[in-house]
C-alpha cells in the first residue's frame, strides 16, 4: 500500500511555502478559537497527521450545508478539500458519479473502520421510502456509515435537529440525525447553512487534537456556538440604549439602530455570526440590516413569523403575541370578577333579606 | 385531652409541629386571632412590590414600548436600567421566596399547607362549590380556604419556580461559564431552546397578572361576606372572628384558660 502523505507533505506537493503553511496554520488557529500559544499545536498536527478520510451524506437537505462549506476562506476550502482531508464520497463535488462513487463508500467504511468522520447534512426520513440514494435505503447507509465512523458532524440545522423537513406538519417524519446514533460522538454543527469558517473549523480541530472538541449542554462545539448572537452583536449598544427600528423604511433602520422589534431572534440564537461573520468576515445579516432569524436554533422554521416578535404555546407550534393574549386574559378575568362580585351582593343582599322576614 | 387543632380534622392545619395562633379576647362573642404573623406580612408585599416591578420592566423588556429620548447616537441606557431593575428586583423576589419556604415550617398553623390529605380535596370541593353559589359544606376557614391554598401553590408555588428557573436561565446566557450559569444550565432539558424559555417566562408572567386579579378580588370578597377584616389583617396580622368559627383551637389556647403552653 502506498504511504500516505502528511497533510504537510501535500501541501509541499502543490507548491504551498513553508512560509505559506504556517500562515494558514495561525489562521486555522484563530479560526477554531485557540490562544495564539496554540498556534504550535496546530503546525505539529499538520506535519505529523495524515489526511482523514472524511464521507459526506446528504440526507433531507437542500446542499445549502455544501454550498457553504465550500465558500470557507480561512482555511481556504482547496487546502481543507486537497490538504487536510480526503474527501471519499460526496455527492456534490465528486467528479465520479454511479457504481464508482457507491462502492468506494462501502470500501471507505470497511477499509477505514473506526478511523474517517462522517459529515451529514439533512435529516432522516422515518419511512425510509421518502430517501433512496443509488438505490439503496439512505437511512440505512447513514446509520452503517455512523457505527463505523470515528465521529459525525452533524453540519446544518436539518440533520441537528430536523430542520424545515420537520417542520410542521413534517410529513416525512424527519428526524434529526442523534435520534439514529448510538455510540459515536456526535458533534452539532446547526446554522441554515451554518458558517463556512465553522464547519471546516471543527475539522481542524478534530485533526490537529485527534478528538471532538468541547460540546455544550445541547451538543455544539463551544468555541462556536458558545454566546447568543445577541451578546456579540454590533447594534447591542443600541438595544441598551432604546433606540429601534419600529419598521424596515424608518430612520432607525436608516441609522443602523437594533432591530430586536422587527423580530430580531439574536437573542435565542447562539451562533458565532455576529464574530466570524460570513463570506470571510464580509458582513452578516444583522449588520446587514435584517434581522436573525434564529437559523442555528432548534425549530426556527416553526417559531413564528421572522419579523414579529413571538412567543410560542409551550408543547404546540402556535405562536403568539404574548402581551395582547396576556391583557386578553386580564379583561377575561376582570370581567368575571364583575360577574362574579355583583353576584355576591345579589346572593347576601337576598340572603339578608330572607334572614330579616324570618 | 385531644389534639388541641384536631390534625386530623381541618384543612388549615398541615403539621405535627405547628403552634396555633395567639388569640386575644375582644369580648364574649369575639376573639382577635393573629393569623397573618411579621413574615408572613411582610413576604406578601414584598413579593407583591417585586411582582409589580417585574412585570412592569418585562413588558418593556418584552417589547420596548417607548424609545430614547436621545436619538441617533447609543448614548441613552434605557433598556439597559430596565433590566437591571429587572433582575435586581428578581433577585429580591427569589430571596423573599426563600424565608418564605423557611416559614412554612417555622411559622404558625396558618403558614402552611399540606396536599397530601384527604380532607384537604374535600375541603377544596366544598370552596369550588362555595365560590360558584352552590350548596356547600364549606367550613369558615380562618386563613385561607384549601382551594385558595392550592392556588398559592401553584401560582406562588409552581408558578414562581418556573418564573425562577427560566429568568435565572434566561439571565445567565450571556455568561455560561459563570456559578449561576452552570447552576442553570439544565433548564432547557425541562423547557426548550431559548425561545421556548422565553415563551415560559413571558406566558406564565401573564399567568401571575391574572391571579393578583382574582387574588384581591377574592379577598375583598371575603372581607364583605365574612366582616372579619380580611383586608386589614395583611396589614395588622389580626382577623376578627367568632369565637365559634374557631372551635377547633379555643378550648386550650384562649388566654388565662387552662392551658397557656401554645404561646408562651
Amino acid at each position: 500500500m502506498k504511504k500516505q502523505k502528511t497533510i504537510y507533505e501535500s501541501a509541499l506537493d502543490q507548491g504551498i511555502s513553508r512560509r505559506d503553511f504556517l500562515k494558514m496554520c495561525t489562521a486555522l488557529a484563530a479560526t477554531m478559537g485557540l490562544d495564539f500559544s496554540q498556534t504550535d499545536n496546530v503546525v505539529e498536527a499538520m506535519e505529523t497527521k495524515k489526511r482523514v478520510p472524511v464521507l459526506w451524506l446528504q440526507l433531507q437537505d437542500c446542499t445549502g450545508c455544501s454550498e457553504s462549506f465550500i465558500r470557507s476562506t480561512h482555511p481556504k476550502i482547496e487546502s481543507v478539500i486537497f490538504d487536510m482531508i480526503s474527501l471519499e464520497y460526496t455527492e456534490v463535488l465528486s467528479a465520479a458519479s454511479g457504481v464508482q462513487v457507491e462502492s468506494n463508500l462501502e470500501t471507505v467504511i470497511k477499509k477505514y473502520k473506526g478511523e474517517y468522520i462522517l459529515a451529514v447534512e439533512g435529516s432522516v426520513p422515518d419511512n425510509a421510502g421518502y430517501l433512496m440514494v443509488g438505490g439503496k435505503s439512505a437511512k440505512d447507509t447513514f446509520i452503517r456509515a455512523a457505527e463505523n465512523a470515528k465521529a459525525v458532524i452533524s453540519y446544518g440545522s436539518c440533520a441537528s435537529w430536523g430542520g424545515i423537513p420537520a417542520a410542521y406538519p413534517n410529513p416525512t417524519k424527519a428526524k434529526p440525525i442523534t435520534k439514529l446514533v448510538k455510540n459515536t460522538p456526535v458533534i452539532l454543527v446547526p446554522g441554515c447553512p451554518p458558517i463556512a469558517e465553522v464547519m471546516t473549523g471543527v475539522i481542524a480541530h478534530i485533526i490537529t487534537f485527534g478528538e471532538i472538541p468541547e460540546l455544550d449542554v445541547a451538543g455544539r462545539p463551544k468555541a462556536f456556538y458558545r454566546h447568543r448572537i445577541h451578546d456579540k452583536c454590533n447594534r447591542r449598544a443600541y438595544f441598551d440604549a432604546g433606540l429601534f427600528v419600529e419598521s424596515f423604511d424608518d430612520e432607525g433602520a436608516k441609522q443602523g439602530y437594533c432591530l430586536y422589534k422587527v423580530g430580531c431572534k439574536g437573542p435565542t440564537t447562539y451562533n458565532s455570526c455576529a464574530e466570524m461573520r460570513w463570506n470571510g468576515g464580509t458582513s452578516y445579516p444583522i449588520q446587514s440590516g435584517n434581522p436573525c432569524i434564529g437559523c442555528s436554533e432548534s425549530n426556527f422554521w416553526d417559531n413564528g413569523p421572522f419579523f414579529t416578535r413571538r412567543a410560542k404555546v409551550p408543547g404546540t407550534q402556535i405562536t403568539i403575541n404574548p402581551d395582547k393574549v396576556g391583557v386578553a386574559v386580564l379583561g377575561a378575568t376582570a370581567a368575571g370578577v364583575a360577574i362574579h362580585g355583583a353576584a355576591t351582593v345579589a346572593k347576601k343582599k337576598h340572603d339578608e333579606k330572607i334572614r330579616g322576614e324570618e | 385531652m385531644a389534639n388541641p387543632y384536631h390534625l386530623d380534622e381541618s384543612s388549615e392545619s398541615a403539621f405535627k409541629n405547628e403552634y396555633p395562633p395567639k388569640i386575644e379576647k375582644v369580648n364574649n362573642e369575639t376573639v382577635k386571632i393573629y393569623v397573618w404573623e411579621l413574615p408572613v406580612r411582610i413576604f406578601h408585599w414584598v413579593n407583591a412590590a417585586a411582582i409589580f416591578a417585574l412585570m412592569i420592566t418585562g413588558i418593556y423588556i418584552g417589547n420596548p414600548f417607548f424609545d430614547s429620548m436621545i436619538q441617533g447616537e447609543a448614548s441613552g441606557f434605557i433598556m439597559g436600567w430596565v433590566r437591571y431593575i429587572h433582575f435586581f428586583s428578581a433577585f429580591i423576589f427569589t430571596a423573599n421566596l426563600l424565608v418564605r419556604l423557611y416559614w412554612t415550617f417555622a411559622g404558625n398553623k396558618y403558614a402552611s399547607s399540606n396536599l397530601f390529605r384527604k380532607i384537604f380535596w374535600k375541603d377544596t370541593w366544598e370552596s369550588v362549590k362555595f365560590y360558584l353559589f352552590l350548596k356547600n359544606k364549606k367550613p369558615h376557614f380562618v386563613g385561607h380556604n384549601p382551594l385558595a391554598q392550592l392556588s398559592y401553590w401553584v401560582v406562588i408555588g409552581v408558578g414562581s419556580i418556573i418564573m425562577i428557573l427560566t429568568g435565572y436561565y434566561l439571565y445567565t446566557e450571556p455568561q455560561p461559564e459563570s456559578f449561576l450559569g452552570k447552576l442553570f444550565q439544565w433548564v432547557p432539558v425541562i423547557f426548550g431552546d431559548s425561545f421556548d424559555i422565553r415563551s415560559w417566562h413571558h406566558l406564565v408572567a401573564w399567568a401571575f397578572m391574572a391571579f393578583v386579579v382574582a387574588h384581591i378580588y377574592l379577598s375583598i370578597r371575603e372581607d364583605y361576606l365574612s366582616k372579619n377584616g380580611t383586608m386589614s389583617s395583611i396589614f395588622t396580622g389580626y382577623k376578627t372572628e367568632s369565637k365559634d368559627s374557631i372551635e377547633d383551637i379555643k378550648d386550650e389556647s384562649m388566654p388565662g384558660e387552662k392551658n397557656d403552653k401554645y404561646y408562651m
